[in-house]
């Protein structure tokens, strides 16, 4: 497979071993990966690249993934439709990360530490339409 | 006037005298003491006026015994006129008489005397009724002119006290126009009491809610308990309730805690009185703490995040073919991992529930079909284990309105501990089944309808004597604590709060060496919905 052919996949997230492990998981199975540590760096990349899914971390310096989300998705059509999954290790309780993911569909929220890699690998091809 | 005439004339005045008359003989000793006198002649009256008869001749010691003692000065008196002729005049009472008597003693012949007396016992008993009022009436005019400066002190105490209660104090009466106010309530609403009293509250103190939007003056607490006779408490926190906000004149605003109750005297709402404080620093705590969970729920699963990610790809041979011994060890990192991250999550699981700071957000879901789903999760474990697991649900959807991940983790916990708490070669039965208020299930009378999860297993069995403290935090059955190390002691205690928290029950049965059965129940009305922070 060519590189332009690659389902591209952005990963905003600020711990860099996290992102390290997500990002060489997923070029392992044959995703084009870039990589993002703030939402302002996100934002710009995702308007630029057009990635067919973004993995969002939510706190964030800079800018946080919540307000990126709310930024991408007001900006144009692309930016209304790709697919985000936040991932967080914050709790789904908290009522903000509710409202936003009610408010921005199509996103999907999981949480960082209940979940391995092929779980995340599995949600993304899911959210993509592919099969696992 | 002829000397006979004039003796009768003298008679008649003697006998017809009001006064009562003796004409006595003065009897002395030898010391010319006075020691006794004889009545030589007395008038019609002295019997009426003395009580005596018949005395005319005898001795008065003889007539009145123990007037010597009772009455010494009479025989002094009349000893001194009988002797010198000096009239005088005195009253005196005659105790063995019961009597009193006011004398004018007069002496014509040496040695005898005529004691002229009225009884003046009438008199007496007035002025001594008299000086008795006179000394009653100024005792209770004393009393009250002390009762009345106590009663002024205790008000002023009072006045004191009201005005000196660190709460600002507003009292209304029954049109809701301030009446009194303290310097509490002044200082926090930056009024005067001179400006405020006689005024209508929800007039001069605007209020509004969290937002900024304004509280009608129907919905301000004053006059709900005007109204509707209604108590308004608010608590401290913002977890549960409205919160109200007061506007002072300069438009800045603070929360208010407040407690708002009527004023009933008979059956009639007479005025309402308000305590409030302003909870600006609790709010400001209520918000640091929610920002500090999320902080730390954040910051504490970060590192053992990437440990998991890390080490699932070693696992996963993705960055090269690991030696035995190597997989065995990076097998128990990932074990030891995983059990710090349930640490964490429990941990801030009770911190949420502490603080009240956890949402219940209902939806209508399917209770069994989730029931299952868990335990398909669970099903490799406990075939690791070699125990085997029978499930019973109902054949037909069961609609509840659940917070999915609260009920699964209620779930998931009680299947969890089956599993931990079962020896090899084990059964574990999970049954989810609708109970009927009055059904007795597990030693328990259910008041409700309810969806019951019923876990039991073959397990370890909690003593009986600890059974009442496995919901306690932290606590651990000491056989559970000698056959597995590594629980955290606050599993059963989530289940319970969260259960409590919407309305839902959890109890259980168990006898040691034989097993336990847990039951968690969900009323069929649904869990209580419930706001986060």
């Amino acid at each position: 497979m060519t590189e332009d052919k690659k389902t591209k996949i952005l990963i905003v997230e600020d711990e860099a071993v996290i992102s390290k492990a997500y990002a060489e998981e997923l070029r392992d199975e044959g995703f084009l990966v870039l990589t993002a540590t703030n939402g302002r760096d996100g934002l710009e990349l995702a308007l630029r690249e057009k990635p067919d899914l973004i993995l969002l971390d939510i706190l964030m310096p800079v800018m946080d993934g919540l307000t990126m989300m709310d930024q991408l998705r007001t900006k144009d059509l692309y930016g209304k439709k790709v697919p985000i999954i936040l991932l967080t290790n914050l709790s789904a309780s908290e009522e903000k990360i509710i409202q936003a993911i009610a408010k921005n569909e199509p996103a999907y929220y999981l949480v960082k530490s209940d979940w391995d890699l092929s779980g995340v690998i599995e949600k993304i091809k899911e959210r993509l339409g592919q099969k696992g | 006037m002829s000397p006979s005439a004039s003796e009768s004339f003298y008679r008649l005045l003697f006998d017809n005298t009001l006064d009562g008359l003796a004409y006595c003989q003065m009897l002395f000793d030898r010391q010319n003491n006075p020691i006794d006198f004889v009545y030589l002649k007395v008038n019609k009256n002295f019997a009426k006026l003395t009580g005596l008869k018949a005395v005319e001749g005898k001795k008065v010691t003889a007539v009145i015994p123990g007037i010597r003692t009772s009455n010494p000065e009479l025989f002094e008196i009349y000893g001194r006129v009988a002797l010198t002729g000096k009239p005088e005049r005195f009253e005196t009472y005659v105790a063995p008489l019961s009597r009193w008597f006011l004398v004018s003693v007069s002496c014509l012949k040496k040695g005898t005397f005529v004691a002229i007396f009225q009884n003046i016992t009438d008199r007496k008993r007035i002025e001594k009724d008299l000086m008795d009022a006179k000394i009653a009436a100024q005792n209770v005019l004393e009393d009250l002119s002390a009762e009345k400066s106590k009663v002024e002190a205790a008000q002023a105490k009072e006045e004191a006290i009201l005005l000196a209660i660190g709460d600002g104090l507003l009292v209304t009466d029954e049109k809701g126009q301030i009446i009194r106010i303290n310097k509490t309530a002044e200082g926090l609403l930056g009024r005067k009491s001179a400006d405020l009293v006689g005024k209508i509250f929800s007039e001069e103190v605007s209020m509004t809610d969290e937002k900024g939007g304004p509280i009608s003056p129907a919905e301000r607490p004053i006059n709900l308990a005007l109204a509707a006779s209604t108590t308004t408490t608010t608590t401290t926190t913002t977890t549960t309730g409205p919160v109200y906000y007061y506007v002072r004149n300069d438009q800045t605003k603070f929360p208010a805690a407040m407690v708002v109750t009527p004023v009933i005297l008979g059956d009639k709402v007479i005025g309402a009185v308000e305590v409030f404080r302003d909870i600006t620093r609790e709010k400001e705590i209520d918000q640091a703490k929610s920002e500090f969970i999320s902080l730390a729920s954040h910051q504490l699963k970060t590192p053992p995040t990437t440990i998991k990610l890390l080490t699932e790809r070693l696992l996963e041979k993705r960055v090269g073919i690991l030696t035995e011994k190597q997989r065995e060890y990076f097998n128990d990192i990932r074990s030891a991992n995983q059990r710090m991250i349930d640490l964490v999550n429990a941990l801030l699981n009770v911190s949420r529930i502490e603080l009240g700071a956890f949402t219940i957000q209902v939806d209508e879901k399917d209770a069994g079909a989730i029931v299952q789903s868990v335990l398909d999760e669970s099903q490799s474990a406990a075939d690791k284990k070699g125990l085997s697991v029978k499930t019973i649900l109902p054949a037909e959807k069961v609609k509840l309105r659940l917070d999915e991940s609260l009920f699964r983790m209620v779930i998931n916990n009680l299947v969890t501990n089956a599993i931990s708490y079962t020896a090899a070669g084990g059964a574990i039965e999970v049954r989810g089944e609708t109970r009927k208020k009055g059904e007795r299930l597990g030693g328990k009378l259910l008041a409700d309808n309810y969806f019951v999860v019923t876990v039991s297993d073959t397990g370890y069995g909690i003593p009986e004597d600890q059974q009442g403290r496995v919901f306690t935090k932290f606590f651990r059955a000491d056989n559970a604590r000698a056959k597995q190390t590594d629980g955290t002691g606050l599993g059963l205690y989530i289940v319970k709060s969260v259960l409590e928290h919407c309305g839902g029950l959890i109890w259980l049965t168990s006898r040691e060496n034989e097993g336990s059965t847990f039951y968690a129940a969900i009323p069929l009305t649904g869990m209580k919905a419930r706001a986060g922070v």
